[in-house]
């Protein structure tokens, strides 16, 4: 198993020298000249070429490739064109926000995401109830005839749309629709499944703007935009990243829901389940104790995967909501094209993601005695 | 009884199965398909005739008419510069249809190639792949983002910075289903008749890829077209002046928390498309792979 392990932190040492000569190389494949690019409409000559001295374009490529790596194995990655300070200096001020959005996200998403999958396995298993099924349909009519009175009642009595009574008619409809589905049996599963393909379709700053419009500009529940550091205090912290976490969490949640489904319904159909079953085991711990453990593996390689989302979706998430992370780095970088800073955050971001796959297939060796290489 | 033994009528108690053919039949044993295709039909027609459809020019200014609320004038307002958001938004599907179908078809070739390069050639297999799994090491947002902070904004340099970001997991696939596809007795038996290897990959393996790659390309389409408007949104994306999805949100931005009806017109347009293509993808899965379909 060691040499396993070893084995494996040795195969990513290629795949990051492909991401790093990557990342470099975009400088050169880039068509027309960057340096012009990245000085903008009113630059000079003389600062093209001041430009083009700072990111090394006028050495041979090899040489300054060379010296590159060289410099960031010794923990240099540059030095900003805009700030003249270093790259790493900036980054580390601002890491403390994207984790923190980050950890939470993820901690969010999974605590939703796999009892969502489970059930929908479960239920699509579970006899049809046709009488329960034809009340769930109505319920789901009714939700348009309730939002449309709500719309027309507050134009027509009070001049305006509140938002109030639009969050308790939904919430109210949502449970009674839940309920309705949860007792027709397969026709939850479908809902789970639907609500999935719609958090795969919102792009993560329509989720945002809407949960920031409702909850923060008409509630006035949570602050709008902004981030409190850790050590402020954890419920200032947690009230500035909750709604930044539920809009990023949407794309993971459906795609963690989605791959769990998929193998719990693989394993319910394990003879282990049957005879579990059999001994009279309780359906929550036949679910959430046999089967969830066996189908464990395929769940926390999408969960790894899912990084990448929920790392393009934090630059997204950071830029809505005003959180001064490593995302509005990224986008303040670009405004300014300060290539050396992207180049670096998209660096860090790379290694962080092969890391974090790296640790999730070494644990399964740990965790799944039947992995064996 | 003229001595000819006539067979008892059956009783009506399985009455024969007719299931519908044709083109209504395919779309009514598939409603997935139905409402993806219809959805997205809208838009496309949308984004043809934006032209027809009551626009102005989407780039007139009137800044003494800025940031009307929706009106019979303005429908879905003007925004700060006093634009008409109604045009906008129409003028802005083209942008989003185009970015979507060219990333789409264009990564599907390229990862085509390769994927079937590396399924072939043996030698190049490997390294190829090392290349890929280093760029999907890559998130494809901030690949994307990278690689616009070199080039200038424009519609075509969106196109290719997505396609660049997307080519790996298309490659991936061909690969893999070319790899399963070489063990199939079929493919023997061709080798083994002397059938020379181009024309293997041209009856037997390409047939077979082009199911899960349609069905990738629908998922890139939706995807691309995200990319595109979050691209645009955070200003590294379609210059200002094209009217795009994303470049509306990111004007609306500034002024939404008075004037949300500029960012929610987009938002909505949006989400519909990609949802209309997300729902195509899932109904072409459960129609061409029905194998994927268990899966997933």
């Amino acid at each position: 198993m060691f040499a396993y392990i070893i084995r494996r932190i040795f195969a990513t040492i290629p795949v990051m020298a492909v991401v790093a000569l990557f990342v470099f190389s975009l400088l050169y494949i880039a068509p027309g000249d960057p340096a012009a690019v990245i000085a903008g409409d009113q630059a000079t000559p003389a600062d093209v070429e001041r430009i083009r001295e700072s990111l090394g374009l006028d050495r041979p490529y090899l040489v300054r490739f060379g010296e590159w790596v060289w410099n960031i194995l010794n923990g240099d990655m540059g030095v900003s064109i805009f700030t003249n300070l270093p790259v790493t200096t900036m980054i580390k001020q601002r890491v403390e926000p994207t984790l923190s959005l980050m950890v939470l996200t993820l901690i969010l998403a999974v605590s939703i995401a796999v009892p969502m999958g489970v059930t929908a396995a479960w239920k699509s298993g579970t006899p049809p109830d046709a009488a329960w099924g034809k009340r769930a349909l109505m319920v789901l009519l009714a939700f348009p005839v309730g939002v449309a009175a709500l719309v027309f009642g507050g134009l027509r009595f009070m001049d305006e749309v509140s938002v109030l009574p639009l969050i308790i008619w939904t919430l109210m409809w949502g449970a009674t629709f839940v309920t309705c589905a949860w007792k027709a049996g397969p026709m939850f599963d479908k809902i789970i499944m639907g609500f999935g393909v719609l958090g795969f379709s919102i792009p993560v700053f329509v989720v945002g703007y809407l949960l920031a419009y409702v909850f923060a500009l008409e509630l006035d529940w949570l602050p709008v935009q902004g981030y409190t550091a850790f050590k402020e205090g954890f419920f200032p912290w947690l009230e500035n990243l909750i709604l930044p976490a539920i809009a990023l969490g949407g794309v993971y949640i459906a795609l963690i829901a989605r791959i769990t489904r998929a193998t719990m319904l693989e394993v319910l159909q394990q003879d282990y389940v049957r005879t579990a079953k059999a001994k009279g085991v309780g359906q929550s711990s036949i679910l959430f104790l046999h089967a969830l453990k066996n189908a464990a593996v395929p769940i926390v390689t999408v969960i790894g995967i899912g990084m990448a989302l929920l790392i393009g979706g934090a630059v997204v998430t950071e830029s809505v909501f005003a959180i001064p992370g490593l995302g509005r780095l990224t986008v303040d970088a670009i405004l300014r094209r300060d290539y050396p800073v992207i180049q670096g955050v998209v660096l860090l971001f790379s290694f962080i993601y092969v890391l974090v796959n790296l640790l999730i297939d070494v644990l399964y060796t740990l965790f799944d005695p039947r992995i064996r290489y | 009884m003229n001595g000819y033994a006539v067979a008892a009528p059956l009783p009506d108690v399985l009455p024969p199965i007719k299931p519908r053919r044709g083109f209504i039949g395919y779309l009514r044993r598939n409603p997935t398909i139905a409402v993806g295709g219809f959805l997205l039909l809208m838009m496309l027609s949308i984004a043809i005739f934006a032209g027809f459809l009551g626009t102005v020019d989407p780039t007139a200014l009137a800044p003494a008419r800025r940031t009307r609320p929706p009106s019979a004038d303005y429908w879905f307002g003007s925004d700060m510069l006093g634009r008409d958001v109604y045009s906008r938004v129409l003028y802005g599907a083209r942008v989003s249809m185009l970015v979507g179908f060219s990333v789409a078809i264009l990564s599907s070739i390229i990862g085509l190639t390769i994927g079937l390069t590396s399924g072939f050639v043996r030698w190049a297999d490997a390294l190829v792949m090392r290349v890929m799994d280093g760029m999907m090491s890559i998130p494809p947002i901030l690949l994307a983002i990278a690689l616009m902070a070199l080039t200038r904004g424009s519609v075509q340099n969106v196109i290719i910075a997505i396609t660049i970001a997307e080519i790996p997991r298309v490659s991936r696939l061909v690969r893999g289903v070319v790899l399963s596809l070489r063990e199939q007795p079929y493919v023997d038996a061709a080798v083994a008749c002397g059938t020379r290897t181009p024309t293997i990959i041209w009856r037997h393996i390409l047939p077979n890829t082009l199911a899960p790659i349609t069905v990738q390309a629908t998922y890139i389409c939706a995807s691309a077209m995200i990319t595109e408007a979050i691209l645009s949104f955070i200003g590294a994306g379609t210059p200002p002046i094209v009217p795009s999805w994303g470049n509306i949100m990111a004007e609306g931005r500034a002024l939404w928390q008075v004037k949300p009806y500029i960012v929610f017109f987009p938002a909505v347009f949006l989400s519909v498309t990609v949802l209309a293509v997300n729902l195509l993808g899932d109904g072409l899965r459960d129609a061409l792979d029905p194998r994927m379909a268990k899966r997933l």
